[in-house]
């Protein structure tokens, strides 16, 4: 198969949702053109930010901070360690290895240190541990963003990510979080920093492809905490679909972020939510952190509280 | 014993052979893997989905899907 756009050299990527094939070199200008398209349409950066990158040490967020820097953005990389006991480790090491290679050197929050490691807390809420992870992260973007002066915070979703999220709401009529599903989420009140994700028109295979061929060496294995996830259900139905129906997604994706979709207007009272309570109005700084939430104590700080009694509780017994 | 295709995935610690000739893509579906979950690549090289594979080569099956 020769590649669709030069003509000439064999290609190394077969798209069927865009009737496409490319070689490796004519992919990447695919690739950053899909990236560009992404971040215009609703404006998700612009010259002057500094750009706050999340990176866990896959695929998606080592891509999209490659990509970002060679677009000329102002970039730093952020690293949350979950304090997962060897997969944080190969996974941090991925990052710095990638950053040093560019000259950066990654900002890192270790969980372990903060007082909640995300396998702890998970015995200690009762929430799925995907779920609370992504409560902590949220928190660290916003303080880790204030700290720093990054006036915008960039994750790695990729078009899978956000129509197996968007599937989920829809399933379980999610209104509240509907409303809030968005590759461009606002500033909103002291705190909580813009926050986007310039790679939801490429899927998660396009995205691995380019790392392949960028020689980006990223972590294959899978997070040991998100085997269970209910993502991955949603991910297999939409791939099914998708490979039945190329282009199904971005259709799916596009259509429900159009202005006119009634789906997406917001229930009474819902704001943007960063924390898992029921919330309405401004955010206020928590009582215990002073960090931006919508209930009196945000989140991250209940969380940390209950990993606290349990350490404690488990030292009663102990000394006891 | 006559050569065979070898094919490693490595997430899964798993190998299988089949029997060449063989497209990737009749690869994947004997393997039970849909194609947009996965990347096939063989050294540094990126195989398209249609790329034939003979007896005595070896491909990775890289899956790109993450949960969470």
């Amino acid at each position: 198969m020769k590649c669709k756009r030069c003509r000439h050299n064999p290609a190394a990527v077969d798209l069927p949702s865009h009737h496409a094939a490319f070689c490796p070199d004519c992919f990447f200008v695919f690739f950053k053109r899909q990236v560009r398209e992404g971040i215009r349409k609703y404006r998700l950066l612009s010259a002057g930010d500094r750009v706050l990158v999340c990176v866990s040490g896959g695929k998606d967020s080592l891509v999209l901070w490659d990509v970002l820097m060679e677009m000329g953005y102002e970039t730093e990389g952020l690293y949350i360690d979950l304090g997962i006991e060897g997969y944080s480790g190969r996974s941090r090491e991925k990052v710095e290895t990638f950053a040093r290679a560019r000259g950066k050197t990654p900002i890192v929050v270790e969980l372990e240190k903060e007082g909640v490691p995300i396998p702890e807390a998970a015995r200690c809420v009762r929430m799925q541990e995907c779920s609370i992870c992504g409560t902590v992260k949220r928190y660290f973007f916003n303080r880790v963003a204030a700290e720093g002066n990054f006036n915008v915070v960039a994750t790695g979703h990729n078009l899978d990510d956000e129509t197996a999220r968007l599937l989920g709401n829809l399933i379980h009529w999610q209104r509240d979080h509907l409303s809030r599903q968005h590759p461009h989420l606002p500033e909103a009140g002291e705190g909580l920093v813009r926050k986007v994700k310039p790679l939801w028109r490429v899927s998660e295979m396009e995205t691995a492809a380019y790392g392949f061929l960028k020689g980006i060496d990223y972590v294959t294995e899978e997070c040991p905490m998100s085997r269970d996830a209910t993502s991955l259900v949603y991910k297999e139905a939409l791939s099914l679909i998708e490979d039945k129906m190329p282009g199904s997604r971005i259709v799916f994706y596009q259509g429900f972020l159009d202005d006119a979709n009634p789906v997406r207007q917001a229930p009474a009272g819902v704001t943007r939510g960063e924390d898992d309570a029921a919330n309405g109005g401004t955010p206020r700084p928590c009582a215990s952190c002073g960090a931006p939430t919508y209930s009196e104590i945000c989140a991250f700080c209940r969380m940390k509280e209950r990993v606290r009694r349990r350490r404690e509780g488990h030292a009663e017994e102990v000394s006891g | 014993m006559l050569p065979m295709i070898r094919v490693r995935l490595p997430q899964k610690k798993k190998e299988m052979e089949v029997p060449g000739p063989r497209r990737v893509m009749d690869i994947l579906a004997a393997a039970g893997l849909r194609p947009a979950t996965v990347i096939v690549t063989q050294g540094k090289h990126l195989l398209t989905k249609d790329h034939r594979v003979e007896d005595g080569e070896t491909i990775d099956v890289i899956s790109v899907v993450s949960g969470g």
